[in-house]
């Protein structure tokens, strides 16, 4: 019945309104994707041509132990990133979901580091951490008296602090996402759970959680590909370093192909990449049917 | 709710935002200090130039001397660009996919949305050859075009909105004789202030704050953005902090005023738009 009346238009009428989304998908998205994994396969350093080396790049990465290093890395990175903003973000979101009085302007100033820029947070923090006159030694020092360590200058912690900084900028956004799904959750179980004697703790592990899930399984996959995105954060706070205790698949793309010049060898760390975030998006997809539950 | 509650509630709250905003309010004190009192320990909460005559020193320093007042510019330039194109496609894209049928939109809205996942690194270096091959380095150009011409998050906002306005609106333009372009210009697109309006403060967000491409773009002074400035500002006098911080303040100030006034919106847009785009 609405065929008579949609003849306002021509399929290829579609099309010219795709045209600068076509030609941006094209050009900035897909061509690059198929150029990068033909490029892992060259030698090139942009002064000459690009020479063909087959699997070399590859194989010279699987036996780098630097490479090992970034790898690991990556994960610790990610793994800490998307459990931390798990707990952080329904952490907040349980706090701010209280009907309390002015509790819209705690959720806005929850959500202030979200829009700042990544280097200005990495500034702010790379100034509060530092050695001597750094804020948060000083009150370590002086008030409580502890000996803090150079929080950007030891190998072993220098990873965690900026993983940390990283969620600190953006635990507020995972709370607004928890809060959506506390708030879908109907009010209607809650009292029948009391009037059942359930206390609040047992509510929020066999009603909240429960039915949460869904929320948790989107906030895990849109956490996941975000892990990846830290570029601005190790580029303003750490450069990489010390010695690539910072380095991660997405800064290695930047230092090889445009600090070393080996596009080539950039192009095989940036594929490594992309392999690695499907891996892991598929798995929590597989995992998914073990813990979510889409029922009520 | 009992008092006890409550105040317990209330004082969780309060310590989070002190861990949340302090160090910004810190910094912004800071930006009042001389270079010798930002080293003092114990830091005094009152910074030395406040209320003097030379209070705003260190901004005026910065925003003259170190040409901060131009790298905002520049940033502002791209950034209104950039999300002016991403308004224009993704409106355009948006409505077809919403209201028109032809064959392979499905493909195409997949495609478009499974490109969401990947990171720009994996993309940046055949791109990076591309705009040298242009000979668009060191112009603005790479900084605007290729967020001016496709957003998968903006794409998806539109086409949410308008297959939600109802197919009578559509009949009525279509009997008074509108044809595409006059469907999407006249009838479509002046009901979306909201979602436009929301798209492009989030993308002038995205853009102003963008740090890679700036980078690997940009090698004069003149054309720098505000957070590239900041992070060559930081490796070449590492140690001003009045001037760096000063400079981190006046970066994230432009978008802080946008966030204070138009909190909602930023904060539905952002969550709804997903975190880039």
């Amino acid at each position: 019945m609405q065929k008579k009346l949609s003849t306002w238009f021509h399929p290829y009428h579609a099309w010219l309104f795709l045209i600068p989304t076509l030609l941006g998908l094209l050009v900035f998205r897909l061509g690059p994707m198929v150029a990068a994994s033909i490029l892992s396969f060259t030698n090139w350093n942009i002064l000459v041509k690009p020479k063909w080396v087959g699997l070399n790049n590859y194989q010279e990465l699987f036996s780098d132990p630097i490479f090992r290093e970034v790898m690991i890395n990556t994960f610790e990175f990610s793994l800490i990133y998307v459990i931390g903003v798990i707990i952080f973000g329904l952490s907040l979101a349980l706090i701010v979901n209280s009907k309390v009085k002015g509790v819209t302007f705690f959720r806005a100033a929850y959500f202030t580091p979200v829009v700042t820029s990544a280097v200005a947070v990495g500034i702010v923090w790379s100034w509060l951490l530092s050695p001597h006159y750094g804020l948060v030694n000083i009150i370590l020092e002086n008030v409580f008296k502890l000996s803090p360590p150079v929080w950007l200058g030891e190998r072993s912690i220098v990873l965690i602090v900026v993983v940390a900084v990283q969620l600190w900028k953006m635990s507020g956004y995972y709370m607004i996402l928890f809060l959506a799904g506390l708030q879908d959750i109907p009010r209607i179980y809650y009292e029948a759970a009391r009037i059942d004697g359930a206390n609040k703790w047992h509510s929020f592990w066999k009603i909240t959680l429960p039915l949460l899930s869904p929320m948790t399984f989107f906030v895990s996959t849109i956490a996941i590909i975000d892990s990846f995105k830290n570029f601005e954060i190790i580029y303003t706070m750490t450069q990489g370093g010390p010695s690539n205790a910072t380095t991660t698949l997405v800064y290695s793309v930047y230092v090889n192909g445009f600090v070393f010049y080996r596009m080539g060898y950039a192009s095989a760390v940036a594929y490594i990449l992309l392999i690695v975030i499907g891996i892991i998006t598929l798995f929590n997809f597989l995992l998914k049917k073990y813990w979510v539950n889409y029922q009520y | 709710m009992k008092v006890f509650q409550k105040a317990l509630i209330y004082a969780l709250l309060g310590i989070i935002v002190i861990i949340m905003i302090f160090p910004f309010v810190w910094m912004v004190i800071n930006t009042f200090n001389s270079e010798e009192s930002i080293f003092k320990v114990p830091p005094e909460i009152i910074p030395d130039k406040l209320f003097k005559k030379d209070m705003f020193e260190n901004y005026i320093t910065v925003l003259r001397d170190y040409n901060f007042l131009r790298y905002s510019l520049n940033s502002f330039i791209v950034a209104s660009l950039a999300s002016l194109g991403q308004v224009i496609t993704c409106s355009m894209a948006g409505f077809a996919f919403a209201r028109m049928q032809f064959r392979g939109k499905n493909i195409v809205f997949a495609i478009l949305l499974s490109t969401m996942m990947i990171p720009i690194q994996v993309t940046i270096i055949p791109e990076f050859i591309l705009m040298m091959k242009l000979g668009w380095l060191n112009t603005f150009a790479p900084l605007i075009i290729p967020s001016f011409l496709v957003g998968t998050f903006g794409t998806f906002m539109y086409k949410e909105f308008f297959e939600n306005i109802p197919k009578d609106l559509e009949d009525a333009a279509a009997i008074d004789g509108a044809g595409p372009l006059s469907m999407f210009i006249r009838v479509f697109f002046p009901l979306s202030i909201v979602q436009t309006a929301t798209l492009f403060i989030i993308a002038f967000m995205n853009n102003w704050n963008d740090l890679l491409r700036p980078v690997l773009y940009i090698s004069s002074t003149k054309l720098m953005t505000i957070t590239m400035a900041l992070t060559q500002f930081q490796s070449q006098y590492g140690a001003r902090w009045n001037y760096l911080l000063t400079g981190a303040v006046l970066s994230i100030l432009p978008l802080l005023i946008v966030y204070i006034v138009l909190q909602r919106f930023v904060m539905e847009g952002i969550t709804h738009t997903g975190l880039k785009g």
